[in-house]
């Protein structure tokens, strides 16, 4: 459905050289350095997939997603959006896509929200039927009916973003690319804008592609991870995977009602981590020994009063897969 | 065919409508609007006093004849004030990564780029363009004939898609150069005082550049002679007039090659 093989992006960026004479310098003898965007990516997603795309602020994502929505030709490499190439033919491609840069509005920003929606009905020739059925849904998913008349400078920034949303699904896309959308929302918001990801990708089968610095967008909404560092991929795979393979531990916390003999706190299958008065925390491998074998193998030896088993989170299992990759 | 020309105009009718409404929506505009007509009025009127005072005869060019062509130089740009002053800012807007939301739409990158703006106060400037040409018409004795007025009006239209076109391609420079700068107003201050004075003023060289590289002879001069009856100092083929609106269209179309080679090498913005 969408392929990237490959693909490489190199931006050339002029240095300017400080001063007068520099920049008489540089008018007639431009310094050009070559930056690296994207460095050899290659990945496959398929029809209905939702997917989170991945990666440290500067790992080129946004250039990713740029080169996808024909808005970049890639330096090599090849895109293919359901075997179609956006750059040479970017009209049909960008047809079935609908685009949020949360950074960075799509509407027009002295028009009226309901004026850039006429203005994209006509633009991409939305019949007059889906189109109110499609604004019908987004008042309902979005609540934005209130909004529709308010110009898009006067929106607040979390407003805004729902405007843009619904103006990237009025016509109906079949994918829709998310760059940060959640980026600067309120926690209610963020609820809104992850029910509606939700609700699109389950009714209407859209297919998804989502980035994100948000761990929380990343639990409730992608099941595949796409991780990439310098322009280069560095994991793919499902979310409980990747989680199991790259944060395997968990933790298991022990408050007890008096202090333990030290003889008694070993336990073969886990590690003791931390020990703080009569709160005791182990670390232990999922796959060596179940979480209630352990605590009835150490209840046996310790007072126990209190127990609480932690499970790897996301945020362990991201911060390991950016520091591996940063040091490979 | 029909259908594709129906939906070009359905669009762009509809930017132009939205822009208009929006300019007509500043509580300051009418105001604006208001002062600014008796102002460019005077400033009409100032300029041709000068004229009359300070240009006498330029190049076998008589007062009168001067005030045609700097008046109809005047029409064009007005226009392109109007309908084209966006080209004005291709570098920025390269620069700024301005063209990403266009390339997401199914519809071509530089229509919507034309389109997407009238600037609609911008017809107050057309005043002072008025008032000199209609001065100078009626001091030559400019013939308001139907073949005229229609040769006139394809000159005028001819002259402002030359003015748009060579601004989109100095614009466009900023796709290669990744830098915006004073390229554009330096092109619109040549463009200023070559329309002004008779071509015929300045060396062979520059007029040879000013007709075959960046055609700015057509907008106004090369018409103008055609119009009263002036030495060119080329022998064209006749009906110096007819070829306004076809250099109008062949560098509309060398503008948009141009503008659609640069896009190929867009770099978008970093945030
Ligand atoms: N228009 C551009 N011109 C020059 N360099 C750019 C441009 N856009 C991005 N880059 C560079 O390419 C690299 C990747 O940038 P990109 O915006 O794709 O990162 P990202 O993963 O989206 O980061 P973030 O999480 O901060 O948004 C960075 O080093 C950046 O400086
Ligand atoms: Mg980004």
């Amino acid at each position: 459905m969408i392929e990237l093989s490959n693909v490489v992006k190199e931006y050339t960026v002029i240095k300017k050289k400080s001063g007068l004479s520099g920049s008489i310098k540089s008018l007639f003898k431009p310094e050009k350095t070559i930056v690296r965007g994207v460095d050899g990516i290659s990945f496959r997603i398929e029809k209905g997939e939702m997917v989170g795309y991945l990666g440290p602020n500067g790992a080129g994502k946004s250039t990713t997603i740029k080169m996808l929505t024909g808005i970049l030709h890639p330096t090599s490499g090849t895109v293919r959006i359901g075997g179609i190439s956006p750059q040479e033919n970017r009209k049909s491609v960008v047809k079935q896509l609908g685009v949020v840069f949360g950074q960075r509005t799509q509407l027009y920003w002295d028009l009226r929200l309901g004026e850039s929606f006429e203005l994209l009905k006509r633009i991409y020739r939305i019949d007059e039927e889906t189109y109110q059925s499609n604004l019908e849904m987004m008042y309902e998913v979005l609540g934005i009916d209130q909004l529709i008349n308010t110009p898009v400078r006067q929106l607040s920034l979390g407003q805004r973003m729902k405007g843009d949303l619904a103006a990237a699904m009025l016509h109906s896309p079949s994918i829709l690319f998310l760059d940060e959308p959640t980026i600067g929302l309120d926690v209610e918001a963020k609820q809104n804008i992850r029910s509606f990801i939700r609700e699109m990708n389950a009714k209407r089968g859209t297919t998804i592609i989502l980035t994100t610095h948000d761990l929380d967008d990343v639990e409730q909404l992608c099941k595949r991870l796409i991780v990439i560092n310098h322009g280069k991929v560095v994991e793919d795979g499902p979310l409980s995977e990747l989680i199991l393979r790259m944060a395997p531990y968990r933790l298991l916390v022990l408050d007890l009602s008096e202090m333990p003999d030290p003889q008694t706190l070993h336990h073969h299958g886990a590690e003791l981590i931390k020990q703080e008065g009569l709160k005791l925390t182990y670390r232990f491998h999922k796959s060596d020994i179940s979480a209630s074998e352990l605590i009835s193998g150490l209840s046996a030896k310790l007072s126990v009063v209190d127990l609480g088993v932690k499970e790897p989170d996301i945020e362990d299992m991201i911060r390991e897969m950016y520091r591996s990759s940063s040091t490979a | 065919m029909v259908t594709a020309i129906r939906y070009h105009v359905s669009v762009a009718y509809f930017f132009a409508k939205l822009a208009v409404q929006r300019q007509l929506e500043y509580p300051l505009f009418l105001v604006s609007w208001f002062l600014m007509i008796p102002l460019q009025y005077i400033s009409g009127v100032w300029v041709l006093k000068l004229m009359v005072e300070q240009f006498q005869a330029l190049a076998g060019w008589t007062f009168p004849q001067l005030a045609f062509l700097y008046g109809l130089g005047l029409l064009s740009h007005g226009l392109s004030v109007i309908f084209f002053i966006q080209t004005w800012h291709i570098d920025n807007m390269v620069i700024r990564g301005d063209f990403d939301r266009m390339l997401l739409r199914p519809m071509n990158v530089f229509f919507q780029f034309v389109v997407n703006y009238v600037n609609f106060i911008g017809i107050i400037d057309l005043i002072p363009g008025f008032l000199i040409f209609f001065y100078g018409c009626a001091q030559v004795g400019f013939e308001w004939t139907l073949v005229n007025v229609l040769k006139l009006a394809a000159v005028v239209i001819g002259g402002m898609f030359i003015r748009a076109s060579i601004c989109t391609i100095m614009g466009s420079a900023a796709f290669w150069t990744k830098r915006s700068g004073s390229l554009i107003s330096l092109t619109l201050a040549t463009m200023e005082r070559t329309t002004m004075y008779p071509l015929s003023v300045y060396p062979k060289v520059i007029q040879l550049a000013l007709t075959f590289i960046l055609p700015i002879g057509f907008i106004s001069f090369y018409p103008a002679t055609d119009f009263i009856g002036q030495e060119d100092g080329f022998t064209l083929p006749v009906g110096l007039a007819i070829w306004t609106p076809i250099v109008g269209i062949v560098t509309f179309a060398v503008s948009h090659f141009i503008f659609q080679s640069g896009l190929k090498r867009y770099e978008s913005a970093g945030s």
